[in-house]
């Protein structure tokens, strides 16, 4: 019994060691054909599906992600927020009212509380007073009335990296677009071990799962990845950590950035942005401050554009919705007259868009990514074809 | 004196002539008339209801020209009659929703409460406005979430004014006149002659040339549609115009104004049967075609298969841009809603309050010449290509 039983065992665990551990060989059959994904289209305007598409399913769940990449989305966005255990989460809202039923749990009473963010006093049920676990009992609903109501408390809320996953799985290539949401207000109520804050696990989460690589560099666009944020020290703080390519979000002119307190004069002075061109790559301006409106008719362009284009920084506004109420009448209630306009005539680089699905539609009809070009191609193979039967006569 | 005797006859002719003659030539606008784009046939209508009324207020000039220019194949209107007898453009029976009539204070006392299609309605009646009278008032849009800006600076036109204006476009753009309320407008508006409100109807179609049968060579020249919800009025003028004719359904709970026959029996195989030998489509409302339930379309009835295996056509009512009025299959997207009526229902013609957005939708899915002509130019060129080859 001596030598085969003592070699039997140990290989026995080992087997089981291996077992356990190691990658399969090949890749799963759903992923063999990852080699031939569709790249990233570069050539027209990015096609941003903001928060999802919650225009029609409630906002950044995976059923708004899927939605979105299906209906032939660019990139997904997201806003990251976190919870109490310091998990980082994608939600919009520091508070729970308005997207979720955190009303219908009654075990959750006693956490209301008011907080000041952003310089008002905010009363309800703030994400960063419960763990993962407890947010992940509670169900999303969809947040305007006037949306379809019927996917409301069948989804729950998804951490950053659950939303990763879901651009990954993609069938073809999917960007993401995430923002530090909120980094003054995380940093004051979370606390990660090691001195780490908010930006640093933030970057930490894009790095395990290996987005890196500057604008339009082949690692990124294997993986495209835009980081976007209202702060700007947030993103100067994460411009050593990597280069993925940044986006200064800039709010409505009545609100300072939250963490430096600078106008909205301020920082779309030529002086500001000669000095913020070093970090980012373009600006996400909220679209009414583009263009001035009046009598909900739109009227002339500001110069923030050109002068942003002229530093070469792209543009991507936000938001676009299909609803008439956030239609100016210039667009006769069309959206896509209102993508034209922007499109065309102002020349944005990028569009945030509840409605990612026609936002497509447009661009397929007026832009699109191949037919003409295969069409082309190959009706000029056939000519040489006809041509040359005559030819060698 | 001899002279004068012929002189002043001369002279006298001559101002005849003056008057009455036409021009030998056409008007400079017009000298292009001759080679006016024609009504396409090839895809379903763009039937502009109302004009561009999702833009500037209903059946207005402005709204029809805007919808002409636009691209719409038909300008729609619904005619009414005013308390002398003109035929005029405007929807309701009353004016209280679409004109500034409680800012004249001159006609307070015409306020009066009528029966109409069996429901009570209190306001003041066009019926009860002389056309100068209703020519005072100016219209406003109706619907408070569309622009407001145009208010207060149109006016109600008449059927011949809006014929006018389809006349005068740089193309062949059709007219779609309604016989709106014949039963309310007989009751309250007579005409000398004994001739009544469907009869002026026609006459007035016919001063304008408006004639032939669908696709014949008069018609295409000046295409029209006649619609009515009111079967009797359709037959009764159907021996005095071969003009096509449309037969509109109303909703499920709304008989018939003149017959009072239900949605049921007029939408049955054997009402089609018959009403076919009048018209060549039916207009019904387009959740009667396709059912809804939470606000989700459900499957399509089978009036649309029915209708067009008698060779009917078929163009519902209304299609509209606002969310509010989008069913969630289309995700707010009316351009998703076009393509599913079009490409799925297989409808034969839309009404629609975006006139604009339809012939967009139309243009990038089914566009009226660049593919073709493009393609003509290749093929020519690819045979001079060979034939230089071939002479070899």
């Amino acid at each position: 019994m001596a030598s085969p039983s003592r070699c039997v065992f140990p290989f026995i665990f080992m087997l089981f060691l291996v077992g356990c551990s190691s990658r399969s060989l090949y890749p799963l059959p759903n992923r063999r054909h990852n080699g031939n994904r569709q790249p990233l289209q570069t050539f027209r305007p990015y096609n941003i599906a903001h928060r999802g598409s919650n225009g029609e399913i409630p906002e950044e769940t995976t059923a708004a992600y899927k939605r979105a990449i299906e209906e032939g989305t660019d990139f997904i966005e997201t806003d990251i927020l976190a919870s109490k255990d310091g998990v980082l989460i994608s939600f919009h809202d520091v508070y729970l009212d308005d997207t979720t039923d955190i009303a219908e749990h009654e075990e959750f009473i006693n956490r209301k509380r008011t907080y000041e963010v952003q310089g008002s006093n905010f009363t309800g049920y703030f994400v960063v007073d419960f763990t993962l676990k407890e947010l992940k009992s509670l169900r999303v609903k969809q947040r305007y009335p006037f949306r379809d109501q019927q996917y409301n408390g069948k989804f729950s809320i998804i951490t950053f990296e659950e939303f990763i996953s879901i651009a990954l799985d993609a069938d073809r290539i999917v960007g993401i677009y995430p923002e530090m949401k909120n980094p003054v207000f995380i940093n004051q109520r979370v606390k990660w071990p090691d001195g780490k804050k908010f930006e640093d696990k933030f970057v930490e989460i894009l790095k395990k799962y290996r987005y890196r690589g500057s604008y339009m560099s082949k690692e990124w666009l294997k993986q495209p990845a835009f980081i976007q944020s209202f702060a700007p020290t947030s993103l100067l703080y994460i411009s050593n950590q990597t280069d993925l390519p940044k986006i200064l979000l800039i709010d409505d002119v009545n609100m300072p950035t939250q963490d430096t307190n600078q106008s909205y004069w301020e920082i779309t002075s030529d002086k500001y942005l000669d000095f913020i061109k070093e970090y980012i790559v373009g600006i996400g301006p909220w679209k009414d401050t583009l263009v001035t409106a009046s009598d909900n008719y739109l009227r002339k362009p500001t110069d923030l554009v050109a002068r942003a284009h002229a530093r070469n920084l792209q543009v991507h506004p936000y938001t676009f919705r299909n609803e008439n109420q956030f239609l100016h009448f210039n667009f006769s209630q069309d959206p896509y007259k209102e993508f034209d306009y922007w499109i065309n005539e102002i020349g944005v680089d990028g569009l945030f868009t509840d409605f990612t699905g026609s936002l497509h539609q447009f661009q397929e009809w007026t832009s699109p990514l191949s037919t003409g070009e295969r069409d082309a191609n190959k009706l000029l193979d056939k000519i040489v074809f006809m041509i040359s039967k005559f030819k060698t006569k | 004196m001899a002279s004068l005797s012929i002189v002043v006859p001369f002279i006298f002719l001559l101002l005849v002539n003056w008057c009455f003659a036409r021009p030998l030539y056409p008007l400079p606008s017009r000298r292009n008339d001759r080679n006016r784009r024609p009504l396409q046939t090839f895809r379903p209508y763009n039937v502009a209801h109302r004009g561009s009324n999702g833009e500037i207020p209903e059946e207005s000039a402005a709204s029809y020209m805007k919808a002409i220019e636009e691209g719409a194949d038909f300008i729609e209107a619904d005619i009414l009659a005013t308390k002398d007898g003109v035929l005029i453009c405007s929807h309701d029976v009353n004016l209280d929703d679409t004109t500034d009539i409680h800012d004249h204070k001159e006609f307070a006392d015409r306020k009066r409460t009528y029966e109409v299609q069996a429901v009570n309605i209190t306001g003041y009646f066009s019926v009860d406005f002389t056309l100068e009278e209703l020519k005072s008032l100016r219209l406003k849009q109706r619907y408070p979430f569309r622009d407001q800006q145009y208010n207060g600076m149109y006016s109600i036109i008449t059927f011949e004014e809006f014929i006018s204006i389809a006349l005068d476009a740089p193309r062949v753009v059709g007219i779609y006149p309604e016989i709106k309320n014949p039963v309310f407008i007989n009751q309250r508006v007579k005409w000398p002659g004994g001739k009544k409100y469907e009869d002026k109807f026609v006459e007035t179609l016919k001063k304008y040339g408006y004639r032939g049968s669908y696709m014949s060579k008069e018609w295409l020249k000046q295409p029209a549609f006649i619609q009515s919800f009111a079967p009797t009025s359709l037959i009764y003028i159907s021996n005095q115009t071969n003009i096509p004719k449309v037969f509109l359904i109303d909703d499920v709970n709304i008989p018939t104004q003149d017959t009072n026959q239900s949605y049921q029996e007029i939408t049955s195989d054997k009402y089609l049967d018959f009403i076919k030998e009048y018209v060549v489509g039916i207009g019904p409302w387009k959740d009667n075609l396709v059912p809804v339930s939470g606000n989700y379309l459900e499957t399509p009835s089978d009036l649309v298969a029915r209708a067009h295996v008698r060779n009917l056509q078929v163009h519902p009512y209304t299609f509209r841009n606002e969310n509010q009025f989008l069913h969630f299959n289309f995700s707010e997207d009316p351009y998703k809603e076009y393509d599913y009526w079009i490409n799925k229902v297989g409808v034969d013609g839309l009404f629609t309050d975006f006139a604009g957005s339809l012939h967009q939708f139309q243009e990038w899915t089914n566009p009226l010449s660049s593919g073709e002509e493009d393609a003509h130019k290749l093929l020519d060129r690819i045979a001079s290509m060979i034939s230089k080859f071939k002479h070899a």
